[in-house]
């Protein structure tokens, strides 16, 4: 019995080994945690990408995000998209609302200038660049503020969404689901917190105190 | 479960290699990557096929294993209970959400995950007999509920838990769960009946083997193991 006692034991331990292992010290119990702490810890510089879309048309993606001073809130989409993208089409109006008009908080507002907003397909099959449009003018997306594109090439693409780990998996309506969410992105072009497409105020307090941050650290 | 319980059974039919053979065959099968996209491309098949089938190859295979071997390790699973809190502690990390992502992207965790599987199904069989109905209640007190309550998250969450199977997959795998708890209660509960209708002429049997001349033959009825009426 003792012999079963030490085995059960050791089976035990095991077990709890690989669960702690597994939920990273009982803290996260799926993947979408997981990739939500990782970049926390460890930001996620954006892959070369070159982009398609209004104005910006054979720029870097790269290129668009770094800029001393500027924090890019990146949603990925598709246009098609009937739910999912709703709301998140909704929060970006609000958030463009939000970043265009007298800062909320008293802060001075020019610091708000800084806070861009983007939507990314993974669709570039069916979003060209006369549907990304369409979709701009549904949303009264206002070019000086938030931003539509689409990474054309698909290797590019993917490396895109494997690197921040997007997963988009094909419904059995032709449509997408998608790990969607609003992805703060710092000035150097790294992907450095992830929220909920339902937080948006949260994000964007984040991106705000990340941006008087860099701001702070600018003029002095 | 086959060979000790059943040793009229496996005297007329003496094929000891076939449940080993049909266990390779079966895990062969699993590993074959097209199988083994098809298996794990919903959420559903992955939990409710592929896992129990790579427990049942396991459960298989330990078959192959000598009996001398076999008799080895059970001195480390007095009353099956390594075996089954084996089996218990594999089947509550295997049901955490993330494992199913990890193990599309990480050939690692995907072999950990079959591993543990087919260890799972091979302690099983060595422990479920050995067991008794008190060790395997225990078993069953824990695993079951956590069956039916990870359903009930797995339904209920309006997110989904894993970013590679769609929400109506997860809902549906969800619903499943708690009927699937239900009815390995229920075949439990045939278990005990069963062996209750044997338990109670086993005594009889050993004195009287003639009286189950009909469905074991004498030598069997005396071999047939005690320990599988014991509570």
């Amino acid at each position: 019995m003792l012999r079963t006692a030490l085995t059960s034991t050791a089976i035990a331990v095991l077990g709890g080994l690989s669960a702690s292992w597994l939920t990273e010290d009982f803290e996260v119990w799926t993947a979408e945690g997981a990739r939500r702490r990782a970049v926390i810890e460890a930001p996620v510089t954006v892959p070369p990408a070159t982009l398609l879309g209004a104005g910006l048309t054979g720029h870097s993606l790269h290129g668009l995000l770094a800029s001393p001073g500027r924090v890019t809130l990146v949603s990925f989409i598709y246009t098609r998209c009937p739910s999912v993208c709703l709301a998140l089409g909704s929060s970006f109006q609000q958030l463009q609302a939000a970043v265009s008009g007298p800062a909320m908080d008293g802060a001075d507002s020019s610091a708000d200038s800084g806070i861009k907003l983007l939507s990314i397909s993974f669709d570039p099959a069916h979003d060209d660049i006369d549907q990304l449009g369409r979709y701009a003018s549904l949303w009264r997306a206002d070019p000086r503020h938030w931003r539509i594109a689409t990474v054309p090439d698909a290797a590019q693409l993917q490396r895109l969404l494997q690197a921040w780990q997007v997963v988009v998996i094909p419904d059995a309506l032709g449509g997408y689901e998608h790990n969607a969410a609003l992805l703060v992105i710092d000035e150097r072009g790294r992907l450095v917190r992830i929220f909920d497409e339902a937080d948006s105020a949260m994000a964007l307090a984040f991106a705000r105190s990340l941006q008087r941050a860099t701001h702070a650290s600018l003029s002095s | 479960m086959t060979g000790s319980r059943w040793p009229a059974l496996r005297r007329t039919v003496s094929w000891p290699w076939l449940g080993p053979a049909l266990g390779l065959v079966l895990l062969a099968v699993l590993l074959w990557p097209p199988v083994r996209r098809a298996m794990e491309s919903g959420m559903t098949q992955h939990m409710l096929v592929q896992y129990p089938a790579v427990l049942a190859a396991g459960a298989l295979l330990i078959g192959a294993v000598p009996q001398r071997w076999q008799q080895g390790l059970q001195r480390f699973n007095e009353l099956g209970i390594a075996g089954l809190l084996f089996a218990a502690v594999a089947m509550a990390v295997l049901m955490v959400p993330r494992v199913l992502d990890l193990a599309l992207v990480d050939l690692s965790v995907e072999a950990l995950k079959l591993l543990a599987l087919a260890l799972s199904g091979a302690a099983l069989r060595l422990s479920w007999h050995r067991a008794g109905t008190v060790v395997q209640a225990f078993f069953l007190g824990n695993v079951l509920p956590m069956l039916a309550v990870a359903g009930t998250l797995y339904q209920d969450s309006t997110t989904r838990l894993c970013n590679a199977y769609l929400l109506d997959d997860q809902q549906t795998l969800g619903a499943a769960l708690p009927w699937i708890s239900a009815g390995i209660l229920g075949l439990w509960l045939l278990q005990l009946a069963l062996q209750h209708s044997i338990g109670r002429d086993a005594p009889d049997a050993i004195e009287e083997p003639a009286l189950h001349a009909s469905a074991l033959t004498p030598q069997a009825a005396r071999e047939t193991d005690p320990r599988g009426t014991r509570g």
